[in-house]
C-alpha cells in the first residue's frame, strides 16, 4: 500500500518507528481501554444528558406522559395473561407472575438491541460535526432502556405483589441479574451498530431474529417445567440463563443455582468483549460510511 | 520531550519556504499524516448482497473509489499563531480543520493535538433543538469537556457577548440562523480554547468577521491560544492571520506569514490581478497587482 519515503532529511526516522497505525497514540489495548475510562468520565454528563433528554422528548407529547412506561407493559401483561392462560389452562395468576418475571426483562433486551444497531446512523449529524467517543451512543441507548426497565419493573412489582407476593433474600441478586443482563444485551447491541453502519439491512434482519428468539426462549410457555427435549434445546440459547434467573428469583424466590448463574457471568462478559473490541477497531472508520 | 522545531512544507511542492524555528511549545504537529476518503458508490451496500456475493462467488468488495484528501502533511503549529487555511473548493482545507477537530482520524501518519479544542466547524454542531438556549450552552460546553458546575459560571459572559438573555428559556429550534451563530460562537471562545477551529467557508463566517468577533478573537489571542480559520475571504485572513498555508490538493503547497501565502496563492490562481485583489479587500495587493500589471504591459 502507501509506503512513505522521507524525501526531508530534517525528520529522524527513528522517532516513530515502527509507525503507529492509528494516530492518537499506540494502538495497546490496556491503554484504548484506559483512554476509554478517561473520557468516559469526562464526557459523563454528554452522555447523562442524552439519557435524560430522550426519556423527556419521549413522553413529553403524549397526555399521560412519563406513565406509558407504565402504562404499556401492564397492558401487555394483561393480554398476554388473558390470551394464554385461557389457552394453557391452570391458575391465570400464577402465570402472570411467570410471564411479568421473564417478560420485562426481555422487553429490555430486545430495546436495547433494537436501538443500539441504530444508534451510530441516527447520530449521523453529531458524528459528523463534532467529536465525541463514539462508545457514547451504544452506552446512551442501553441506559436510557435500563432506566425505563427499572421503572416498570418497579410499577409491575406492585401489582404482582397483589396476585400473591413471594419476597425472598434471592431479590439482593436482582441487581446483579440486571447488571449481566445488561452487559450482554450491550455487547450484542455494539457489535449490531457497527453492523448496521455498514449493512443498513442489519436492522430489519435483526427484528425478524429477535422475534424467533422470543419464541425459542421460555418466557411465554414453560411455567410448569420443560420438558427435558425442549431443557436441552434451551442450554444453547445464550439469554435463557438470565430469563430463567429473574424467574427463579421473583417466580419462586429461589437462589438460582451456581451453574446457572456462572454461564450467565460468562456469556455476559464475552458478549461485552466481543462487542468492544469489534466496536473500537472499527470505530474510525464508521464516520467513512455515514 | 517536545521538540520545537521549524514549520516544513510538503516536500513536494517546489516553493520550499521555512518559517523562523519558534521557541513556543507545538500544540498540534502532523508529521506525514494522510487521510484517504473512501466513497462507495453503492452506499447501502446490504448484508444481503454481501452474502448472496459470497454464495454465488460473485465479486467480493464494493465498488469504491478511493481518494487521498489529505497526502503527507507534514505541519506544526503553536501557541500565539493565527493561521489562515486557504486553498480552492476541494483541495483539503476543511478535511484538515475536521482533522484537527478529532472528527476525522488519519489513515496514515501521526497527529498530536494537546490541550481543548473548540470547533467552529459547522452549524449547530452539538446543539439540541428541543432544548433551551440556557440547556444547549451547558450541553455544548460539556461536549468540549468543561463540566456542567463550571459552565454555570460562564453564562453570564456568553449572554453579554450574544445579547440573548431573554431567549435563554426558549428552545434551539426557534433561534434564528444568526443567534445560532452568535452562540456557538460565544460558546467556543468562552471556553478559553488552547486551539480554536472556525470554517468560514461553511457560513459560521457571516456573524465571525464582525467587529466584536474579531475582537473576541484577539482576546483569545492575547492569551496566547492558537486559531485556526479555513477561508476564502483572502482580505479577513489577511487582517486576522499571522500564517498562512494554502492547501492544494491534499498537500500544503505553502507555508509562511500570510501576506506570502496569499501573494503565491494569487500570482498562481490569476497573475497578480488587481482586480481581484482589490474585491478581496486587500489595498496592498491590489497596488502590486496594479504595478505588476503595469509592468506587464511595458513589456508587452
Amino acid at each position: 500500500m502507501m509506503n512513505y519515503v522521507r524525501s526531508s532529511p530534517s525528520i529522524p526516522h527513528a522517532d516513530y518507528f515502527p509507525q503507529p497505525r492509528s494516530a492518537y497514540g499506540p494502538r495497546h489495548w490496556l491503554s484504548v481501554i484506559r483512554s476509554d475510562v478517561r473520557e468516559f468520565f469526562q464526557f459523563w454528563p454528554v452522555l447523562q444528558n442524552m439519557v435524560t433528554q430522550e426519556l423527556r422528548t419521549r413522553y413529553q407529547r403524549s397526555v399521560l406522559g412519563f406513565l406509558w412506561t407504565l402504562i404499556s407493559p401492564i397492558l401487555m401483561m394483561f393480554t398476554l395473561t388473558a390470551v394464554f392462560s385461557q389457552l394453557w389452562g391452570g391458575d391465570w395468576k400464577q402465570y402472570a407472575i411467570y410471564l411479568f418475571a421473564g417478560q420485562v426483562p426481555w422487553s429490555m433486551f430486545v430495546g436495547t438491541l433494537t436501538e443500539c444497531s441504530g444508534c451510530i446512523v441516527s447520530n449521523e449529524g453529531l458524528i459528523r460535526k463534532i467529536y465525541l467517543p463514539k462508545l457514547i451512543f451504544p452506552l446512551a441507548k442501553s441506559l436510557i432502556n435500563l432506566s425505563t426497565f427499572l421503572f416498570s419493573m418497579v410499577a409491575l412489582y406492585v401489582i404482582v405483589w397483589l396476585l400473591g407476593p413471594k419476597f425472598s433474600t434471592a431479590m439482593v441478586l436482582l441487581p446483579v441479574v440486571v447488571g449481566l443482563l445488561t452487559m450482554f444485551a450491550l455487547g450484542l447491541g455494539l457489535v449490531l451498530a457497527v453492523m448496521n453502519t455498514f449493512f443498513r439491512d442489519t436492522s430489519h434482519l435483526v427484528g425478524v431474529l429477535l422475534q424467533a428468539w422470543y419464541f425459542a426462549t421460555p418466557i411465554i410457555y414453560g411455567q410448569n417445567g420443560l420438558k427435558p427435549a425442549m431443557e436441552a434445546r434451551c442450554l444453547y440459547n445464550p439469554a435463557f440463563p438470565f430469563i430463567r434467573m429473574f424467574q427463579l428469583i421473583i417466580r419462586d424466590g429461589q437462589w438460582p443455582s451456581l451453574t446457572l448463574f456462572l454461564a450467565a457471568a460468562v456469556i455476559a462478559s464475552v458478549s461485552l468483549g466481543i462487542g468492544y473490541v469489534t466496536f473500537k477497531i472499527h470505530e474510525n472508520k464508521l464516520i467513512f460510511r455515514l | 520531550m517536545s521538540r520545537s522545531r521549524s514549520t516544513k512544507t510538503s516536500s513536494s511542492s517546489g516553493s520550499d519556504l521555512r518559517v523562523d524555528p519558534r521557541p513556543a511549545e507545538a500544540l498540534v504537529e502532523l508529521r506525514d499524516v494522510s487521510l484517504r476518503f473512501v466513497t462507495y458508490t453503492d452506499k447501502q451496500y446490504s448484508l444481503k448482497k454481501s452474502a448472496l456475493n459470497l454464495l454465488l462467488r460473485r465479486e467480493g468488495p464494493p465498488p469504491t473509489n478511493e481518494f487521498w484528501a489529505l497526502s503527507d502533511v507534514n505541519l506544526s503549529m503553536h501557541k500565539g499563531e493565527r493561521i489562515g487555511i486557504l486553498g480552492f473548493n476541494g483541495a483539503g482545507k476543511s478535511t484538515l480543520l475536521r482533522l484537527l477537530a478529532r472528527i476525522y482520524t488519519p489513515t496514515s501518519g501521526r497527529l498530536t493535538v494537546k490541550g481543548r479544542v473548540a470547533p467552529l466547524i459547522e452549524m449547530g454542531a452539538g446543539f439540541n433543538p428541543e432544548l433551551s438556549g440556557y440547556d444547549n450552552i451547558l450541553l455544548n460546553g460539556a461536549m468540549l469537556g468543561i463540566r456542567p458546575r463550571e459552565m454555570k459560571k460562564k453564562v453570564e459572559g456568553i449572554y453579554e457577548f450574544t445579547g440573548l438573555r431573554e431567549f435563554a428559556d426558549l428552545p434551539l429550534k426557534y433561534y434564528s440562523s444568526g443567534m445560532h451563530a452568535r452562540l456557538a460562537f460565544a460558546i467556543a471562545t468562552e471556553v478559553e480554547p488552547e486551539i480554536l477551529l472556525i470554517d468560514e467557508a461553511l457560513g459560521v463566517g457571516d456573524v465571525i468577521f464582525v467587529d466584536r468577533a474579531k475582537d473576541r478573537i484577539k482576546q483569545l489571542l492575547a492569551k496566547s491560544n492558537l486559531v485556526v480559520i479555513v477561508s476564502h475571504d483572502l482580505g479577513s485572513l489577511h487582517q486576522m492571520c499571522t500564517r498562512g498555508i494554502w492547501m492544494h490538493e491534499g498537500k500544503v503547497r505553502a507555508d509562511a506569514p500570510i501576506t506570502d501565502t496569499i501573494t503565491q496563492f494569487l500570482t498562481f490562481t490569476q497573475g497578480i490581478d488587481a482586480k481581484a485583489a482589490a474585491a478581496a479587500g486587500l489595498k496592498e495587493f491590489a497596488k502590486a497587482a496594479a504595478e505588476s500589471s503595469v509592468l506587464a504591459k511595458a513589456q508587452g
